[in-house]
């Protein structure tokens, strides 16, 4: 079985997790057009490669984004939402944003 | 004031053992199985207790740590472990800002913790807590645990002072283990929905192990 | 007549314990320690089976767990492997692939049918005439198949344990006890498997005539025993690899998943027969079986015998015959070039004529085939294949040892992801891209020498050290030295056929040649075809000859063919282990036990038992639902919510997250006050609708319903995540009680438990009080779901089944009963209430359940709210209505799903049906389409028969509550 690094637990098997699908930028709702929503909503990229995604430790309520090669099936990082290690992969909170924007 | 008493959330699961009765800090829970020889040696072997009438307070919230601190109790500082906060009484730290507060069979925080007023306390937040709390302890008890969770529990693998939140029997539970008059034991909780669910388990590996339930008497005697 | 031989040094057995048993209705006697078949060929029982499909005799091949023509059965499990699996005490077996004994099976006949049964000719000969298919299939099945299976066999408990360890080594032969040494010498835990009862691998049995191996393994197993860094499972297989580095462990009692940091796989090579006219007749036997007869069992294999070979080994073979006191009539070498070394010059000082460049043509049968009486010897054409009959030498003997090559036991390396090239020197398949954490020692990585084998050990440990942060020296290993292990080509062509190359499924080398020429000519499709390595024994002893045969087809490098894929198992895993125990973990609340003494008939919603109507003795279920119902609306019933989700939002920002999370406002909700709450997803599906009622400014109460809970939970954990808002979650659906009283008699009954006025005037629909039951606190909503009147109690889980109690014994007078989940959902229908996830679906948005007044679009965001703007745009195609049927309604009952129909097409379904007691006639939900939705307007709803209910658009509540 796959094992999973929790920020917060540490290294745990799947079957811990929950898989909470690929993490997606939300557009800002008021100024994107509907094609861009629907894609938002809608279209998933499914080209194998790295990808963010969310993941659940459930027995501690723990959501968290991993990077995952989707081909080679390897997790290179995993963290809390919006504390990627490196800053230039941070990924600023939504009502921050929305402010800025 | 409360005059109902509680009934353990396991006391479903235990009819078949016909345990006596009787009565812990407002919760009934079964005081013994089959009698204090037979208990000694489960106890020794692999022995189950339910401990769910052990008073309990749950806070969380950026500031539950400084709240717990106010009250006198010390708090772990390391996230996912757990201190004596007081005598007789853990206090596991869950994750970053979630504690619980667990009186044993001595221990008296959790009566003064209940003055908790929402109101007054900004980045605090009490969380109700019904779990079903076990005690699990005996030669075997590693050997239960190698069948139940995936983790590596051995001395070598969990930090005497850790709390491990994971899965047992296929639910989420918590977990640590302790030191019980010179006796190393582990301590589970759940929800308490799974409360007899739980027990059964232990119970049916405990017996297949050679041991089996122990009465609250006999645990503390 | 007995072959046991004198106590030979390292056996196995104890000669001081004799186990009496039975084989084919015949008793036997064998010591503790034999396997099945060392016991019965001590016994000078020589037939042990009959082949899969040509019923062939067959004895032993490899005493190493592919013997798949020695399975018998005890009466209790069946396909027992006879090689491998010890004896005990009163044991009564028999072959399980036999129709009337092993000697004299009524089947037999078929072997001489055989050119009528080429590989695939039940794919070709049964499928004309049609009609006949079903008898031939039914002679194919009885003919398929290996034992029978005990439909009365017993549970037995098979635990599942987990263990840990830094490296797992799998196999301890030479390199894997030396691995297991140096890795525990630099610190590191070490878990060591072997699938032998004992271990050492080929240092238990290949000695070459002398037992100076012996000291040495006595000395690596008591280091291996003082280790306290080693645990050792022996008897016990690893059987698969998986993801980081899991590999379950499979002992007799049950499978211990073991997690390692990195895996060493030790296993060694399976030796492979040379193929040649009859060599599955009993006395033909690997090189490898014979030692493992001599020295683990103390057993000889036949009593005079020659040696084939293309290897080292086979003079290794022979010294060790010769020293078990077989005459070894000759060595026949099939290499041209032959073999120079000590043990040869021994062999011809011991007077062992060798023939060099020979091969053995063919095996001679005794009568029945049960056994074999002399050997054709030909000189031999490595390029060709072929024998030179005219040169024949036959040989009296009773038994073949063959030593022409080895594949690697690489099965667990394929899992892994590893890659695999083609060594000539070794002409063998090794190690070359190993993935992280994976490492290989011994034959399966190649290396050969004993010596060699020992260093390799060490240097995959010190690899292994070095992987896991630790400082060591690296250690390097020589590369192979001398002849080949392995022959390129150990085939020898027969006009008659007959010379095996699967043992498990009777695989010819013509069927590889036909095979090829219907165009499966590809390793997987050949497999395929021809069923090659898919016996019980998985290719062990077939695969690799199968890939030579079609490299020389296809005129390739055998590289250029490829592996066919390896899978777990490594061995068949009895179900039972995989079953394991049964965890059936299920949440109860806390008047569970109450509700299966009152006769309740519980149904699982998500990971809860709920009973979905309490049985009445005389009652069908639907008269008990439609009663439970009628006490609700005449008076007054009660059910247990606990299930129900309960989540408290705390903190300044409590309201604000509510208006994201939701879509209606809360902002200026008056606490003490409940509302409607209805959640979307980003597509503006309708997902989950509840009550929300304030407690304090900074503090909301909040039901989900029961199978959407834990979901809804993590979705409120997963956006306040984003929005970073200042807020607690407090998930207390256990922590407490619900309890639902509703009818028209709710108040009176609750009224004489607590303090407060509950009366219509005092404690209006939307309102919250914080009181007391009998001291407990409680919190108590009214809400409509149900009934008109209807309170919802919420208390802390242990004294839900007191305050239940409490409130049974109040309602006593006004016949208070209780109600299950079935007649909950009858009420609220009743109602006209829909229920997402019952009445909506996983594309549902809210204007087509007429929720618009529940959508706050005014509000600059919530979830689903730019969905909703485009959603909004576009015209409507299905609205849900209450419909009801004619009051004389005679039809048959529409169902949950059957479709409203209009000229033909399909315009909606129906969500939800019953008969209402309450408005005495048919009510249901239905989607319709939006012509068809006004009041008064008439569909039609199709029945499962075919049959048209014509249903009519009404109003809510369906009867005047």
């Amino acid at each position: 079985m796959k094992l999973l690094n929790c920020p917060m637990n540490g290294t745990r098997p799947l079957s811990e997790f929950l898989f909470g699908g690929e993490f997606r930028e939300m557009p800002n709702p008021d100024t994107s057009s509907d094609l861009e929503w629907a894609s938002y909503v809608h279209y998933r990229d499914n080209a194998p490669g790295v990808k963010k995604e969310w993941w659940y430790h459930s027995p501690s309520g723990t959501w968290f984004i991993a990077e995952r090669n989707t081909l080679s099936d390897e997790v290179l990082a995993t963290y809390l939402y919006g504390k990627a290690p490196d800053a230039t992969k941070t990924t600023k909170p939504r009502a921050k944003k929305e402010q800025s924007e | 004031m409360t005059a109902l008493i509680k009934t353990t959330p396991v006391a479903y699961a235990q009819h078949e053992q016909k345990p006596a009765m009787g009565v812990h800090n407002g919760m009934e829970v079964a005081l013994s199985f089959e009698g204090a020889a037979v208990e000694k040696t489960h106890k020794q072997v692999l022995g189950v207790t339910d401990v769910s009438c052990f008073a309990k307070f749950g806070i969380k919230g950026p500031k539950a740590a400084d709240w717990l601190a106010k009250q006198g109790l010390k708090t772990p500082d390391e996230i996912n472990s757990w201190v004596e906060g007081a005598p007789g009484t853990l206090v596991l730290r869950l994750g970053g800002s979630e504690f619980l507060v667990e009186d044993q069979i001595k221990g008296n925080a959790c009566n003064g913790l209940s003055t908790f007023n929402q109101d007054k306390t900004a980045g605090a937040y009490q969380v109700a807590r019904a779990d079903a709390a076990f005690i699990l302890g005996g030669s075997q008890a590693l050997n239960l645990l190698s069948e139940l969770c995936v983790m590596d529990l051995r001395d070598s693998a969990l930090a005497s002072n850790a709390v491990v939140m994971t899965q047992v029997a296929g639910i989420s539970a918590t977990l640590l283990r302790e030191s019980l008059a010179g006796e190393q034991v582990y301590r589970i909780w759940c929800d308490v929905s799974y409360g007899p669910y739980m027990w059964e388990m232990l119970l049916e590996i405990a017996q297949e192990l050679g041991g089996g339930a122990v009465g609250l008497t006999a645990r503390f005697q | 007549m007995s072959m046991r031989l004198p106590k030979q040094v390292g056996e196995w057995i104890s000669r001081d314990k004799q186990i009496r048993f039975t084989f084919e209705g015949k008793e036997y006697t064998g010591y503790e320690g034999d396997t099945i078949t060392s016991a019965l060929l001590a016994s000078g029982v020589k037939v042990l089976g009959r082949s899969f499909k040509y019923h062939r005799p067959r004895g032993v091949l490899s005493l190493a767990n592919h013997d798949i023509n020695a399975l018998v059965t005890d009466g209790q499990d069946t396909n027992i492997r006879a090689d491998v699996v010890k004896l005990t005490k009163g044991m009564t077996l028999k072959a399980v692939n036999t129709d009337g004994g092993v000697i004299n099976d009524k089947s037999k006949y078929i072997d001489s049918i055989s050119p009528l049964l080429p590989v695939g000719f039940y794919y070709k000969a049964f499928h004309k005439p049609a009609a006949l298919f079903p008898f031939w299939e039914k002679v194919i099945r009885k003919a398929a198949g290996l034992g029978v299976v005990n439909f009365n066999y017993p549970r037995i408990n098979k635990r599942k344990l987990n263990d840990f360890c830094d490296v797992l080594i799998i196999g301890a032969g030479p390199s894997g006890l030396s691995a297991a040494l140096s890795a525990a010498a630099n610190d590191l835990e070490v878990i060591l498997v072997d699938e032998n009862q004992h271990l050492g691998g080929s240092l238990t049995y290949d000695r070459a005539g002398n037992a100076d191996t012996q000291q040495m393994l006595d000395e690596l197993v008591a280091k291996v025993s003082a280790s306290p860094n080693i645990k050792v499972y022996a008897a016990a297989y690893a059987a698969g690899y998986y993801q980081d580095h899991m590999v379950p462990v499979v002992t007799a009692d049950g499978i211990t998943k073991v997690r390692a940091k990195a895996v060493i796989v030790s296993t060694g090579v399976f030796e492979q027969p040379p193929v040649f006219h009859n060599n599955d007749l009993p006395g033909v036997m690997l090189g490898s079986a014979a030692q493992r007869m001599i020295h683990r069992y103390g057993v000889k294999p036949f009593n005079k015998g020659i040696v084939v070979t293309a290897n080292a080994h086979g003079y290794r073979v022979a010294l060790d015959l010769i020293n078990a006191g077989v005459k070894v009539a000759a060595v026949v070498d099939m290499r041209a070039q032959g073999q120079k070394d000590e043990q040869v010059a021994e062999l011809v000082r011991k007077g062992v004529k060798i023939y060099t460049g020979f091969c053995v043509y063919e095996a001679t049968p005794v009568k029945g085939k049960l056994g074999m009486s002399g050997a054709v010897v030909c000189p031999y054409d490595e390029s060709t294949a072929n024998a030179d009959v005219a040169k024949a030498v036959t040989i009296e003997c009773d038994g073949i040892a063959m030593s022409a090559g080895w594949a690697p036991a690489a099965a667990l390396l394929y899992q892994s992801g590893i890659g695999m090239g083609y060594n000539n020197d070794i002409q063998q398949f090794v190690p070359n891209r190993f993935p992280k954490g994976i490492f290989a020692a011994g034959r399966v990585n190649g290396v050969y020498s004993l010596e060699a084998r020992l260093t390799d050990g060490a240097r995959a440990a010190s690899e292994v050290a070095s992987f896991l942060g630790k400082k060591v020296a690296a250690v390097s290993v020589e590369s192979h030295q001398g002849t080949s292990p392995s022959h390129p080509y150990p085939f020898v062509h027969h006009p008659k056929g007959k010379n095996f190359v699967d043992f498990d499924e009777d695989i010819q080398i013509k069927d590889f040649i036909n095979a090829a020429k219907e165009g499966f000519d590809n390793i997987e499709l050949m497999k395929r075809f021809t069923t090659v390595g898919m016996g019980p024994s998985q290719g062990k002893h077939s695969n690799m000859n199968a890939i030579r045969i079609l490299a020389k087809i296809r005129n390739l490098p055998v590289e250029k063919i490829g592996t066919t894929t390896a899978r777990p198992f490594f061995h068949p895993t009895p179900m039972g282990h995989l079953g394991g125990r049964s965890f059936h973990s299920h949440r109860l609340t806390s008047i569970h036990g109450w509700h299966k003494a009152a006769g309740a008939f519980f149904v699982d919603v998500g990971a809860w038992s709920r009973p979905a109507y309490y049985q009445k003795s005389g009652l069908s279920k639907l008269e008990t639902i439609q009663q439970e119902a009628q006490a609700v609306r005449q008076s007054v019933g009660i059910i247990d919510g606990g299930t129900l989700g309960k989540i408290e939002v705390c903190g300044p920002d409590a309201a604000a997250f509510l208006e994201r999370f939701y879509t209606g406002v809360y902002a200026d909700q008056k606490v003490g006050h409940s509302r409607y709450v209805l959640l979307l997803d980003e597509l503006g599906v309708v997902v989950d609708d509840g009550i929300a009622t304030r407690l304090a400014d900074e503090m909301f109460f909040l039901t989900i319903s029961t199978s959407n809970a834990a979901a809804v939970y993590r979705e409120m954990q997963r956006w306040l995540q984003i929005w970073q808002l200042n807020v607690g979650l407090v998930n207390v659906t256990g922590a407490y009680g619900l309890i639902n009283v509703a009818g028209p008699n709710a108040s009176k009954v609750l009224s004489k438990l607590v303090s407060v006025d509950v009366s219509e005037a005092a404690f209006p629909m939307g309102s919250a009080q914080t009181t007391e039951i009998k001291g407990v606190p409680v919190r108590i909503v009214r809400a409509a779901f149900v009934a008109k009147q209807a309170y919802e109690i919420y208390m802390p889980t242990g004294h839900a089944l007191s305050i239940w109690k409490a409130l049974l014994e109040a309602g006593q007078s006004e016949g208070i009963r209780p109600f299950g989940t079935d007649t909950q959902r009858l009420l609220r229908l009743e109602l006209g209430h829909h229920m997402p996830g019952y009445d909506t679906d996983g594309l549902t948005n809210p204007f087509e359940v007429r929720a618009e007044k529940a959508l706050h679009m005014e509000k600059p965001f919530f979830i689903g709210k730019r969905s909703l703007e485009i959603i909004a745009k576009k015209p409507l195609t299905k609205v849900l209505v209450p419909f009801t049927l004619a009051v004389d309604y005679k039809g048959e009952m529409p169902q949950d799903c059957n479709l409203v129909i209009e000229a033909g097409g399909i315009k909606g379904r129906v969500t939800s049906i019953s008969y209402s007691p309450a408005a005495k006639r048919i009510v249901g939900l239905a989607y319709v389409a939006p012509h068809q939705s006004e009041l008064g307007n008439v569909f039609d709803i199709r029945t499962d028969n075919g049959g048209i209910a014509k249903a009519t658009v009404v109003k809510t509540p369906f009867f005047n509550a």
